[in-house]
C-alpha cells in the first residue's frame, strides 16, 4: 500500500488530502475562497493566490495530523500543475516540490484535468479503462475516452464557453451570487423550467460539440427583456444545459469507436443533481453503468490529486523539480483545435 | 545549527546555507522569472540539499509570484525537516548587501529603491541605524521626492538618472548577506508583504452581460 499526499490551488479552493492506493482518504482538507470573492461576482486570480499562498502550508499540517501521520511516512507528493490561475498553481507546486525534496519523496505533477477523470475510480474500484468522461467544470466542458493513466482522446469540447462558466454567468447576471452554480441550481427549484424560450446551441449538430455562449446571451436578453421571472429565467437555463449536455452526450455514444465501460461524469458541474439524474438516465438508455463521484468529489479538492498522483506513481510516472506550472494543458495534446472554438478549446 | 536563506522577492535568485555563522555555499544569479522553476533544484544543489535547522526568507514586498514562492517553499521545507523560518524584509537584505559589499555604506542613511512593476518603483528609506520605514510603491516621478544621497537597489542608476543627483549603488539582493540584517527586523510572521492591493473591483449590482474580473 502507497500513501500519496496530494494538494490543489488551481482555482478558489486550497485543499490538501491524503489517499492510499487501497481507496481510504485517511484525510482531506479544504480551504475555500468563496467569501473573498463573492463580492467581485467570480475569482479574482490575484485574491486566489494570495489565499493560497496563507492556507496551504497550515492545510498541510493539519491533514497530516489529521491522518496522524508523519511527512516521512508518505510514498509521494502529488500537487496539481495546471490548467487553472496560475498564481494559485505555482504556490501548490512549489509547495509539493520543497514537501517532496525535504522529506526525499518523489514529485508527481498532476493535471488538474486528470484529478477529475480520474476521480471516479477513487470511490467505485470496479471502475475499468476505457471509459466515456463528460468532463464538465468551470473551465471546460469535454467528452473524453479514458482510455488509461495518462491516455485521453478528446472527443468533443466547448467552441466557446465551459458549461460551468455559463452557470456563474447566469448567476451574476441575475443578480444569485457566488458561486453560480449551485446558486442557479437552489433558483431553478422554485423556477418552471418551460418558462423562457431559450436555444439549445448546437444540438443536432453531426460532431458532438458542446457551445453556451449563445445560451448565456439569451439568459441576458431574457433578464433584459423584464418579462421573466428570475427562477423561471433560472430553470430555463439549467434545462437548456442539460438538454444540450444529454444530446452531445447522446451523439457522442452512437458514434464511439470503442466498448467504454461505463458513461462518468466529473467535474464541478457534476454535483448538479437535474444534470446528474439526466445523464444518468442517459446511460440506462445505453445500457451502461453510470459513475459519478460523491458531490464533494466533483467540486475541486485534494483527494482526487492524491489519487490521480498514486494512479500515475503506481505506473512509474513521476515528475522533476523543476518542472513548470501551466496555465493551459489539455488533457489530450494531439487533439486538433476546433472550428469556431478559441484557445479554450 | 544551520540556516538557510531564500531570496526570491526580487529578480534575483539568492541562496545561502550557514553553519553556525559560517557562510558554507551560496547561490546568486539574476533570473527575472522562473523562480518558481529554479527555486528548489538550487537549494537540492546546496550540501546536504540546503537541509538546515532555521529558514529565514524574503517576505517582500516585490515580486508578488516571487514572494509567495519563496514563502511557500520555505513553509513546506519547514515541515519536511521540522524547521523554525522566519521572515525578512527585502530592503533590509538590499541595505546589507550594499553596507557589505561598500563598507563607506556603513552608518550612512540609504534609500533602497527596487524594481515595483506596473511601472512603479518600491522606494524604502533607511536611516543609519533605525528600523526600515515602510517601502512605498511609486511612480518615478512621484519617487523621487526622496531626498537621500546614496540610493541602491536594482532601479538605483535610473532612479539618480531621474532626480539628477545623488550616488547611485544598482545591485541586487544576496543571501550571502543575510547574517547582517538586525535580529530585530527578523519576524515569525510570515504573511506575504505586499505593496499594492489586488487588482479588482467589487461588482455593483448584477451587470447584464458586463464581464467583470472573473477566472
Amino acid at each position: 500500500m502507497t500513501i500519496i499526499l496530494g494538494i490543489e490551488s488551481s482555482c478558489d479552493e486550497t485543499a490538501v488530502a491524503l489517499v492510499t492506493s487501497e481507496r481510504e482518504i485517511l484525510s482531506h482538507k479544504l480551504a475555500t475562497q468563496e467569501d473573498a470573492h463573492r463580492p467581485y461576482g467570480g475569482v479574482v486570480p490575484e485574491i486566489a493566490a494570495r489565499a493560497h499562498a496563507e492556507k496551504i502550508a497550515p492545510l498541510v499540517e493539519a491533514a497530516l495530523a489529521d491522518a496522524g501521520l508523519a511527512l516521512a511516512e508518505v510514498d509521494a507528493i502529488a500537487a496539481t500543475a495546471g490548467p487553472g490561475l496560475i498564481g494559485g498553481v505555482m504556490v501548490g507546486l512549489v509547495t509539493g516540490k520543497a514537501l517532496a525534496h525535504g522529506a526525499g519523496k518523489p514529485l508527481v505533477a498532476v493535471n488538474h484535468l486528470e484529478g477529475h477523470a480520474l476521480s471516479a475510480r477513487l470511490t467505485d474500484p470496479d471502475l475499468q479503462f476505457p471509459y466515456l468522461l463528460l468532463l464538465v467544470s468551470g473551465g471546460h466542458c469535454q467528452l473524453l475516452a479514458v482510455e488509461g493513466v495518462g491516455r485521453y482522446r478528446r472527443l468533443a469540447t466547448t467552441i466557446d464557453d465551459a458549461a460551468g462558466e455559463a452557470f456563474d454567468k447566469t448567476a451574476k447576471l441575475l443578480g444569485l451570487g457566488f458561486p453560480g452554480g449551485p446558486a442557479v441550481e437552489a433558483a431553478a427549484r422554485e423556477g418552471d423550467p418551460t418558462a423562457v424560450p431559450l436555444p439549445r446551441p448546437l444540438l443536432g449538430s453531426p460532431e458532438p460539440h458542446f457551445s453556451f455562449a449563445g445560451l448565456k446571451s439569451a439568459v441576458m436578453r431574457a433578464a433584459q427583456s423584464g418579462d421573466y421571472q428570475t427562477n423561471d429565467i433560472a430553470a430555463s437555463f439549467q434545462q437548456a444545459v442539460v438538454d444540450c449536455l444529454v444530446d452531445r452526450t447522446d451523439k457522442a455514444l452512437k458514434g464511439l469507436d470503442f466498448a467504454p465501460s461505463a458513461l462518468v461524469m466529473a467535474g464541478g458541474v457534476a454535483a448538479n443533481a437535474i444534470i446528474r439524474t439526466a445523464l444518468q438516465r442517459l446511460s440506462a438508455d445505453h445500457g451502461l453503468a453510470f459513475v459519478a463521484p460523491p458531490l464533494w468529489l466533483c467540486t475541486d479538492n485534494g483527494a482526487m490529486i492524491a489519487w490521480a498522483g498514486g494512479e500515475r506513481f503506481a505506473a512509474g510516472l513521476t515528475d522533476p523539480l523543476d518542472i513548470a506550472a501551466r496555465p493551459r494543458w489539455p488533457l489530450d495534446t494531439a487533439a486538433d483545435s476546433v472550428r469556431g472554438a478559441g484557445v479554450k478549446a | 545549527m544551520r540556516r538557510l536563506v531564500i531570496e526570491t522577492a526580487t529578480e534575483a535568485l539568492s541562496l545561502a546555507l550557514f553553519e553556525d555563522g559560517v557562510l558554507l555555499d551560496s547561490y546568486d544569479a539574476v533570473i527575472g522569472r522562473g523562480h518558481a522553476e529554479q527555486l528548489v533544484p538550487r537549494i537540492a544543489e546546496l550540501p546536504d540539499g540546503g537541509r538546515a535547522d532555521e529558514i529565514h526568507v524574503d517576505l517582500g514586498p516585490g515580486s508578488f509570484t516571487g514572494v509567495r514562492i519563496g514563502i511557500a517553499a520555505a513553509r513546506a521545507l519547514a515541515i519536511a525537516w521540522g524547521a523554525e523560518v522566519l521572515g525578512f524584509e527585502t530592503s533590509s537584505l538590499v541595505a546589507a548587501t550594499a553596507r557589505a559589499l561598500d563598507r563607506d555604506l556603513a552608518g550612512q542613511a540609504l534609500l533602497v529603491v527596487m524594481e515595483g512593476g506596473h511601472g512603479e518603483w518600491l522606494a524604502t528609506p533607511i536611516a543609519p541605524t533605525a528600523t526600515p520605514a515602510a517601502t512605498r510603491s511609486l511612480l518615478p516621478a512621484e519617487a523621487i521626492a526622496f531626498d537621500h544621497e546614496v540610493v541602491v537597489g536594482s532601479r538605483a542608476t535610473e532612479f539618480v538618472a531621474l532626480r539628477g543627483s545623488g550616488r547611485a549603488c544598482p545591485l541586487h539582493p544576496s543571501a550571502r548577506y543575510a547574517d547582517m540584517i538586525d535580529g530585530m527586523l527578523l519576524g515569525t510572521k510570515l504573511a506575504p508583504l505586499y505593496a499594492r492591493a489586488p487588482d479588482a473591483t467589487p461588482m455593483a449590482k448584477p451587470t447584464l452581460g458586463h464581464e467583470g474580473p472573473s477566472a
